[in-house]
């Protein structure tokens, strides 16, 4: 019933969204009240599943341990970035940036977005899945170009192209991983579940292909290197609620799917050839954007990027296994906390200096106290600082890792520790240095400041006390990894 | 003389491989749009055929809309977006034609060796049709890295669609009728999509050449 419901008034709030005319307001209100109504029911469903260890509409949509902890954090971000558009939209109307038609369809199109990520998490049908992560580039192609900027729409363009081709190099990857159902004709609705206890079916040979297709297929969506060339463009143009979500929540959608299929191939295979990939991929993704973080201009390809690092730390922690794994999935909530602060921080930044350009915006803690103090906590909470969370779970991940995988450990802490260098460097610049023009001292828009102070106060709150719920759901997740 | 099958299969999934391959080779758009419209008719005869085979209206139903999306609907915003922009001819490649082509003979090869053999248990029979959509879908994610155009990338991630469509029928592994419809209201919306963004990037770049896309680079 609670899935129904966060279907029902995702397209509720589709409908009512397309009737509003001419009142903003209006389309911020039922975005609003639509994602508190979609964490209830997912608070309600992390219950059910903590009690019972899943919850399940039919045989064809069902809540696991790890899509339980996927829900929850698509239906946080949903709601703080929902709450932080009626600001940030409001202001980039009064400036005259964007008309009415244009946030209606930002409202809209970031439902179809919402439930089209949900989606993806509750289906049991790898198909259904893949319908869906597709669904989720369609639903934002016209959000990353939302400013018809040049910039925008060539972002978008990538995005589109990019995300297309690896999207359908994961469905071949998907169809090979049917193999054994070869004349079954209901072969269309296996799930996952049907694969697991079929493994003795799978052909060991290709399902090694197949798990290739889908680490470059999905990997892409993740922003994996060397599949990632289109994130950095798309985060950084999109407006910075869809970048919240794209960085936040998208990615985890996306690992998710990897993940489902890796249980798969670890069962026919052996689990060392997908960690061998992982940690390989893991390994290029953290150590590839330190160096391009160091040497960035811009401050949200800065936080873009640092997704992509954050994705490959993820990798590595899955590639490990073990106490790794627990600390993957810890990370992937960590991470999409602290990004989504940053991202709609840096929005605060945007709509205050009118540019993205590092080399633009200096004394940021003096001109914008509240954004300020809101972004440094972000980047020490991003770049691993205690006592934040991803300070613990890097650790964890290094930690296990480091008897079997001592070089790979050994690169990647110091990539991390040029990462934290490179982030010093810009943020510091734009926090402290000296005013270059004139501006005003004050928030642009209190609206855009309190979902960013909620989302601090959650982050700081898990990262000192984690409830046992949590906990217990988080690793009960990881032992399948 | 008759033909089993077995043969009209191969000679069909031919008839696809090849259509990516003279992909890299036409110099018009509209040779471009056929070749991709002849491609999408071959799947939608597979899809029929294999209707007729087991009996299923819904199917049949599939392979009608496959036919209105693929054959109808795509090519008629292709053929739209050259009329409006004037774009008859495809824009250039990266490589020259021979480079193109022996590209194209070493992706053949790849999709032949040892790397791909394990997939050829999918199928007791024709393996070297399912060996030719594998290296069909090669070819077609070649079109997409090797062409500048924007209706060429467009072409190219349709055409690795069909590929995979074809492997999926020659290996059986296709997707239950239901889960087609969806499958293909996907690729619906997607072809709409890049439609609507095409006309933007003539609006905003003047042309539907990608390489004056570089407004990223100077950031």
């Amino acid at each position: 019933m609670a899935l129904l419901i966060i279907f029902g008034i995702i397209l509720i709030s589709i409908l009512l969204s397309s009737l509003v005319k001419k009142r903003s307001q209006a389309l911020g209100r039922v975005a609003i009240v639509a994602s508190i109504i979609e964490l209830l029911a997912t608070l309600f469903v992390f219950n059910q599943v903590f009690k019972n260890g899943v919850y399940a509409l039919s045989s064809y949509f069902l809540v696991d341990y790890f899509g339980i902890i996927v829900m929850l954090i698509i239906a946080v971000i949903g709601l703080v970035a929902s709450w932080y558009s009626v600001g940030y939209l409001e202001v980039e109307m009064a400036r005259g940036f964007i008309g009415y038609s244009r946030v209606k369809q930002f409202f809209i199109l970031l439902h179809f977005f919402i439930l089209a990520m949900f989606f993806a998490v509750v289906t049991t049908s790898p198909i259904l899945m893949w319908i869906s992560i597709e669904a989720t580039t369609l639903s934002t192609a016209f959000l990353i170009s939302f400013y018809s900027k040049p910039s925008a729409i060539e972002a978008a363009w990538k995005y589109l192209i990019i995300n297309s081709l690896g999207l359908l190099i994961g469905f071949l990857g998907t169809l090979l991983f049917f193999h054994p159902a070869i004349g079954n004709p209901h072969n269309g609705f296996l799930t996952w579940g049907w694969a697991t206890a079929n493994v003795s079916k799978f052909d060991p040979h290709i399902i090694r292909l197949a798990f290739i297709f889908i680490l470059i297929g999905y990997g892409t969506k993740v922003g994996l290197v060397p599949m990632h060339t289109w994130l950095p463009d798309a985060h950084s143009k999109a407006p910075v609620p869809i970048s919240s979500l794209l960085s936040g929540v998208l990615l985890n959608i996306a690992f998710l799917a990897i993940l489902r299929f890796k249980v798969i191939t670890d069962l026919v295979v052996g689990a060392a050839y997908s960690q061998g990939l992982l940690i390989f991929l893991g390994l290029i993704s953290v150590l590839v954007p330190a160096f391009i973080i160091f040497t960035q201009k811009n401050y949200k390809r800065l936080l873009a990027y640092s997704s992509i690092e954050h994705m490959g730390v993820v990798a590595l922690g899955f590639g490990f296994g073990g106490a790794g794994a627990f600390a993957a999935i810890l990370h992937m909530l960590y991470h999409s906390l602290t990004k989504s602060l940053l991202f709609l921080a840096s929005g605060n930044i945007f709509l205050k200096y009118g540019s993205t350009k590092i080399k633009n915006v200096a004394n940021v803690l003096k001109t914008l106290p509240g954004t300020g103090i809101l972004f440094f906590i972000g980047f020490l909470a991003i770049t691993g600082m205690p006592p934040f969370g991803i300070f613990l779970t890097e650790v964890s991940i290094m930690v296990a890792g480091i008897k079997s995988y001592f070089w790979v450990v050994a690169v990647a802490v110091l990539a991390l520790a040029l990462i934290f260098a490179g982030f010093l460097r810009h943020i510091a610049a734009m926090m402290f240095g000296g005013p270059e023009k004139e501006i005003s001292l004050g928030e642009v828009n209190k609206n855009a400041l309190a979902p960013i102070i909620l989302l601090a106060v959650i982050l700081l709150v898990l990262s000192f006390y984690l409830p046992n719920n949590l906990k217990s759901i988080i690793t009960l997740a990881s032992l399948a990894y | 003389m008759m033909f089993t099958l077995s043969q009209i299969i191969f000679l069909l999934e031919t008839l696809i491989f090849l259509a990516a391959v003279f992909m890299h080779l036409v110099h018009k758009n509209s040779s471009l749009i056929s070749l991709y419209r002849v491609q999408s008719f071959i799947v939608c005869i597979f899809i029929f055929g294999s209707a007729i085979v087991t009996s299923s209206a819904l199917l049949m139903f599939v392979g009608i809309l496959i036919f209105g999306v693929k054959v109808i609907v795509a090519p008629y915003f292709f053929t739209k977006l050259i009329k409006a922009y004037h774009v008859k001819s495809t824009s250039s490649t990266y490589l020259n034609g021979p480079t193109t082509l022996l590209v194209v003979a070493v992706l053949t090869g790849l999709a032949h060796s040892h790397y791909f053999q394990p997939l050829t248990t999918l199928v007791g029979e024709n393996p070297d049709g399912l060996l030719l959509s594998l290296a069909a879908i090669l070819i077609s994610i070649f079109l997409l890295i090797n062409r500048k155009g924007i209706l060429s990338q467009m072409v190219g991630i349709l055409s690795l669609e069909n590929a995979i469509v074809s492997f999926a029928f020659l290996s059986e592994l296709e997707a239950t009728p239901n889960m087609q419809i969806g499958i293909i209201f996907d690729l619906l919306v997607w072809i709409i999509i890049v439609y609507i963004f095409a006309g933007m990037i003539h609006e905003k770049f003047g042309t539907l050449d990608s390489t004056v896309m570089n407004n990223l680079k100077e950031e």
